[in-house]
């Protein structure tokens, strides 16, 4: 069970207080409407799947409720760092 | 019009006392779930301090996120409203019962389930977190008493888990 | 000497006399033996028998990594715990420990007909042979396969033993109890820091308790450890994984060796987070490879002295040493010293310090250098050896003193790095990937001495007709890797898959190097070109209990319950779970069966007035002055014009366009909701709002709150609902009128706040109770004596399904399946056309989703009246056409409606909605059925019942 850094509370917790949710900075599009077919679908179903450095979103759900950001490598499972929903892609 | 209603709590009301250990049921009490922009927002409309770090609780206020706050007591009190304001107040009086692990063992029996180093939580802190697969809220009141709050529906299975790691 | 036990010596309790049972015969030993060092003593030399040939099997180690000595234990009904190392068990009077693998006994064992099919029986065997007919391995091949090989049975009862778990915490988590994992801790004792040392034995003290000089040491460190308030010590406790983040799985063994463990629990498992990780889990001595080195009585060099020094026990009378190490020789002195005959030491290499041969000469030992045993006389005991160069020596143990294999399991775990060492001939731990260090000789720091490393003993044998094994517990040879290389295997992963070499459950433990030299040489290639396998956990195998821990029975998951659940219980209800939650699922009276009470529940909300807990119902609380336009942007229909004291359907799309959830929500105020969710959606519709919230409409002044637990919810629902309601409540008007369908309205009953809702999910007039979680079962007594007048009838799931079903309301989940649009649903009208964005609007334009012949949702009428289809069912066009079908659709709800008196079904069909009245064929056991498509509103299409 790997520790989080949590950047709301600012400290490492264990990995069952979180819930990871996919890919991070995939952005709503501020106009769905306006979107063809083909950019709609990729915002849907397209993702990345690297070997490596990885940003994704996690929830620290079982604890203080917020959606964050993380850059964890896919091969060694180790948290690089965790960053602020909303703050730029590290 | 009719006689006062029986409360009806999914735990003995009689406490558990183990080596080390009693488990008991705190009183009723009121709950309230306040949430804000700001913690100055919430202390303008309440007219107290709240903690502003999380899991810093502060006469009967624990922060659990950045924006969100518990507050619980024991003294019926009037929410005032929050229409309009940046400010959301809901009652949660009932969603949760509060269980006191008191003794020399308390930490050790939460630590049974709870993966949190309670061995370095300070005396005051609170914060949401989890024994095995239930949601609870702990705090530390003093070195051998904790409160935990724990959703209704789940207080039977976390009592019988925290009886039975008590008596073994 | 009495039998093998020395005069004096070892650790063991001789005053404290212990019986115990190996295969039904009553032996003696002393308290502190083992298992193995018991039967030893009493001269037992056969312990059982191998997994593919059936050899006879001795005791080759004396601590976890013995391969050969697995023995089942029976502690009585459903304690029945198969492949323990004899090597582990500590012994209690009244042990009852059996072999394995042999029938009908252990002496007599028919299935060693495969020792002498043995050259029938190379590696990849079982892969080439038994490929075809297919049939024949469920019938024949595996059947026999399974009974002629492996290892113990497993238990067939329910294990009546408790086990418990813990997290724990420290800044040094050291492994092993040895003289390095003990001085790790002595150095850090003095520090305020929390040390946890752990040990799988039964006594701290790893190598140095086959040491005597060593003991007062022992002792004293033991002392200073154990009053250091600081430190930890587990004993019998295997730390079996290493993951990440310094977590280490370790399980204590809490009762097995007590004659009776009462009502304790049996093992514990321990989690510990640790901020440093010492690894002084020591090295294992390798086994030498040559003909008959499986022979009982053939063992490691160091086994033999932890025998005798420890616990006591020669292994032998006259005992011959193979050694290619040093090591070997300070053994065989060690037992000369404690009183055991030595026939020989024979050493593979032609020169070795002048010191040992001087000890060995003072010793009258017979030393033959540049020479290797080629050959084991006797089966089932060892009763002389054959040496190069022709000679036989008689003796009754022969040791193999093959080198240093440093255990970097755990190390492994972790994912530190290894580099090879050539001088050990065995890899060693290189770059740390966690905050871990090693300490002692699994670092490969030690003082064994020097030995030269050897893949398989030189011997003018034919080597394709000899055994030599290299992986004694899955039967593994030398020829066999040899073979494997020949067959075009180059990895050693591959090899080891294809050979099953280091595949058993001691991971390779003593097999795994030698392997590898053994590929090395036929492959002609350095060993770190080869590689070496992975080690996973568990370093040796663990008990599901243990692994489970407290998680069994009452405490396996959390079983939710609503407050009224207890009146329920009381009252005869039959439950069922959905989700995490124990629901009523209906209450039969009398010898009623789920037919007849759902029939009376349904036909008595029908005509009179029914009352539900509802209390599972998700619940979220919205609250801000944008709570309004948040609801907007979620729903599928608009929520702004919405007035204060007025509900509506909400539906929830994700962002795909698919239903996934749905619910009745009212305005409280300007800037207050009350959201309801499907039962099992609560957690998942919070989560998704939260993320919306919090991820892309963070500036929306918008809170959500679970208000799910916060009240219990009675549905009181029928046409008499209004009459049993009106007498409780205050300060809200329940007229038509004033109180209309689809409106919530605050007031008090039986002088409790409650939130009001007139909403019907069975198309009645109907409320819904809200009060706070506390009252609920107070609130719903009230509610059954007030009704009694009316034969208010508790109703429960069932009976709920069947009456939403009859008024076509869709079970989100169950009529829907993560590929359903609300058009899809039939559900066009809850779709907010003019409002410009909403979750998921814009996949409803997505080319696949505005094609036509999607599947729809309709109601399906069958032509006979009387047979309910099952759910699930498919549905066919044309019954006629050739298997396999064309299927168009399946049914997703189908009841009996005694209402109606007919059965009444919902389905996906492709295309549906334009088929009304076609009929279509439900191909089920026994007969196709047909069926006519329909509306799926089946009872009061226009809703006159609710509007009362």
């Amino acid at each position: 069970m790997i520790l989080i850094h949590c950047p709301y509370c600012d400290e490492k917790r264990p990995e069952i207080e979180f819930a990871n949710a996919g890919q991070a900075h995939v952005a709503r599009p501020l106009d769905p409407a306006s979107q063809s077919d083909e950019e709609w679908e990729t915002y849907l179903f397209i993702r990345a799947n690297p070997r490596g450095r990885h940003h994704e979103r996690w929830r620290h759900v079982h604890g203080c409720g917020r959606f964050f950001n993380a850059v964890r490598d896919t091969v060694t499972d180790k948290f690089e760092t965790t960053y602020k929903a909303g703050e730029p892609r590290k | 019009m009719s006689d006062a209603l029986t409360r009806n709590d999914p735990v003995p009301a009689t406490p558990f006392g183990g080596v080390g250990v009693t488990i008991s049921l705190a009183a009723p009490m009121k709950r309230y779930s306040l949430r804000a922009r700001t913690a100055q927002a919430l202390e303008t409309l309440l007219n107290v301090k709240v903690p502003k770090t999380i899991s810093v609780t502060v006469a009967g206020i624990a922060c659990l996120g950045p924006d969100e706050w518990l507050l619980r007591t024991e003294a019926v009190t009037a929410m005032p409203t929050s229409a309009g304001l940046p400010v959301a107040i809901t009652e949660i009086s009932d969603r949760s019962i509060c269980l006191i692990l008191e003794g020399p063992r308390a930490a050790e029996i939460l630590m049974t389930g709870c993966p949190l180093d309670l061995d370095n939580f300070a005396i005051g802190r609170g914060t949401r977190t989890i024994y095995e697969t239930v949601e609870i809220i702990i705090i530390r009141d003093a070195e051998d008493r904790f409160q935990v709050e724990v959703w209704r529906s789940f207080a039977a299975w976390l009592w019988t888990a925290f009886t039975t790691a008590a008596s073994h | 000497m009495s039998g093998y036990r020395l005069e004096t010596g070892g650790r063991i309790d001789r005053g404290q006399s212990v019986q115990l049972t190996f295969d039904g015969k009553t032996y003696h030993g002393f308290a502190g033996d083992t298992l193995a060092s018991a039967l030893l003593a009493n001269g037992v030399m056969l312990f059982g028998r191998s997994f593919k040939y059936h050899r006879p099997r001795g005791v080759m180690a004396a601590g976890s990594e013995e391969p050969n000595a697995l023995v089942s234990v029976n502690r009585g009904p459903g304690r029945f715990t198969p492949n323990l190392r004899a090597t582990n068990v500590e012994i209690h009077s009244g042990l009852n420990a059996v072999s394995q693998n042999r029938w009908p006994s252990l002496k007599t064992d028919f299935g060693a007909i495969n020792d002498r099919l043995g050259m029938f029986l190379p590696a990849g065997f079982y892969n080439k042979t038994f490929m075809w007919p297919r049939s024949g391995w469920d019938r024949l091949y595996e059947p026999v396969i399974r009974k002629m090989a492996g290892l113990g049975d497993a238990p067939t009862q329910e294990d009546p033993d408790i086990y418990s778990a813990t997290y724990a915490h420290c800044d040094v988590l050291i492994i092993g109890a040895g003289p390095a994992g003990i001085d790790a801790a002595l150095e850090a004792m003095g520090s305020n820091k929390r040390i946890i040392l752990i040990d799988e034995q039964d006594e701290v003290g790893g190598g140095a308790l086959a040491d005597h000089t060593l003991w007062p040491w022992l002792e004293r460190s033991l002392k200073a450890l154990a009053d250091a308030p600081n430190v930890t010590i587990l004993k019998r406790t295997t730390a079996f994984g290493y993951y990440h983040d310094n977590f280490i799985g370790a399980v204590e063994r809490l009762t097995d060796h007590l004659p009776d463990g009462g009502d304790a629990p049996r093992e514990k498992l321990w989690r510990i987070r640790a901020g440093e990780v010492v690894l002084a889990q020591g090295a294992i001595e390798r086994p030498l490879v040559f003909d008959g080195n499986d022979t009982p009585g053939v063992m490691l060099s160091s086994a033999a002295k932890v025998f005798a020094n420890r616990y006591g026990v020669a292994v032998g009378v006259s005992v011959a040493l193979m050694a290619a190490h040093d090591s070997g020789w300070h053994d065989v002195f060690a037992l000369a010293k404690a009183g055991v005959g030595i026939a020989a030491i024979i050493d593979v290499r032609d020169t070795v310090d002048a010191a040992l041969l001087d000890e060995a000469q003072r010793l009258g030992i017979n030393v033959h250098l540049d020479h290797s045993v080629i050959g084991v006389s006797g089966r089932h005991s060892v009763k002389a050896i054959q040496i190069t160069g022709g000679k036989t020596i008689a003796c009754d143990a022969l040791l193999m003193a093959g080198g240093w294999t440093p255990s970097v399991h755990l190390w492994s775990h972790s994912k530190g790095s290894l580099k090879w060492r050539d001088d050990l001939g065995a890899y060693v731990p290189d770059q740390p990937n966690e905050n871990v260090r090693c300490v002692g000789a699994c670092s490969g720091d030690w003082d064994f001495g020097n030995g030269v490393v050897v893949d398989v003993l030189p011997t003018p044998k034919d080597q394709s007709r000899i055994k030599a094994f290299v992986d004694f517990q899955n039967d593994v040879t030398a020829k066999d890797i040899k073979l494997a290389v020949r067959e075009g295997f180059r990895s050693i992963e591959h090899i080891k898959r294809y050979t099953t070499n280091g595949m058993a459950t001691d991971q390779g433990k003593t097999s795994n190097l030698n392997g590898l030299q053994i590929a090395s040489a036929a492959l002609a290639k350095p060993v770190p070109d080869i590689g070496l396998t992975s080690f996973r956990p568990p370093y040796t195998p663990q008990t599901f209990g243990a692994l489970a821990g407290h998680a069994k029975g009452v405490l396996f998951q959390p079983t939710r319950t609503t407050n009224i659940d207890g009146w329920a219980d009381e009252n005869g209800a039959v439950f069922e779970l959905v989700a995490q939650w124990r629901r009523a699922r209906y209450f039969p009276q009398n010898s009623e069966d789920m037919h007849a009470a759902v029939n009376r529940e349904c036909v008595a909300v029908r005509t009179s007035v029914g009352i539900f807990d509802a209390s599972t119902l998700g619940k979220i609380e919205v609250v801000g002055p944008d709570s309004a336009e948040f609801l907007n942007r979620m729903y599928t229909n608009p929520w702004k014009a919405l007035e204060p004291g007025r509900c509506r359907y909400g539906l929830l799309l994700k962002e795909d366009g698919f239903i996934t959830d749905d619910g009745v929500s009212a305005r409280l105020a300007p800037d207050r909701f009350h959201l309801t969710t499907t039962t099992g959606g609560a957690a998942r519709v919070l989560n998704m709002m939260e993320d919306y919230l919090q991820t892309e409409w963070p500036d929306l002044n918008v809170w959500l709150t679970s208000t799910t637990e916060q009240y219990a919810v009675i549905a009181l629902q029928g046409p008499n609902a209004r009459k049993v309601l009106e007498p409780l409540v205050e300060g809200i008007d329940l007229s038509a009128e004033a109180f209309p369908h689809m409106a919530i309205r605050e007031g008090t009953i039986c002088g409790i706040a409650t939130r009001l809702f007139r909403v019907s999910f069975t198309g009645e007039l109907g409320f819904e109770i809200n009060v706070p979680t506390a009252y609920g079962r107070a609130v719903w007594e009230r509610l059954m004596a007030q009704g009694a007048q009316y034969d208010i009838t508790p109703y429960g799931t069932e009976a709920m399904h069947v009456l939403r079903a009859e008024k076509g309301f869709i079970i989100v989940g169950q009529d829907t399946d993560g590929t359903v649009t609300p058009y899809d649903a039939g559900l066009d009208w809850a779709v907010g056309k003019k409002k410009p964005d909403f979750v998921g609007k814009r996949s409803l334009a997505r080319p696949d989703i505005i094609a036509s012949g999607r599947k729809q949702l309709v109601g399906l009428l069958t032509d006979d009246p009387n047979v309910v289809l099952e759910e699930g069912a498919q549905i066919v066009a044309d019954p006629h056409q050739p298997i396999p079908m064309t299927m168009i659709g399946h049914v997703t709800s189908s009841y009996w409606s005694e209402t109606l008196g007919r059965s009444i079904a919902l389905a996906l069909v492709a295309g549906g909605q334009s088929m009304m009245g076609d009929t279509l064929h439900i191909p089920m056991p026994g007969k196709t059925h047909t069926a006519k498509v329909s509306d799926m509103v089946f009872y009061d299409p226009d809703g006159a019942r609710l509007n009362v």
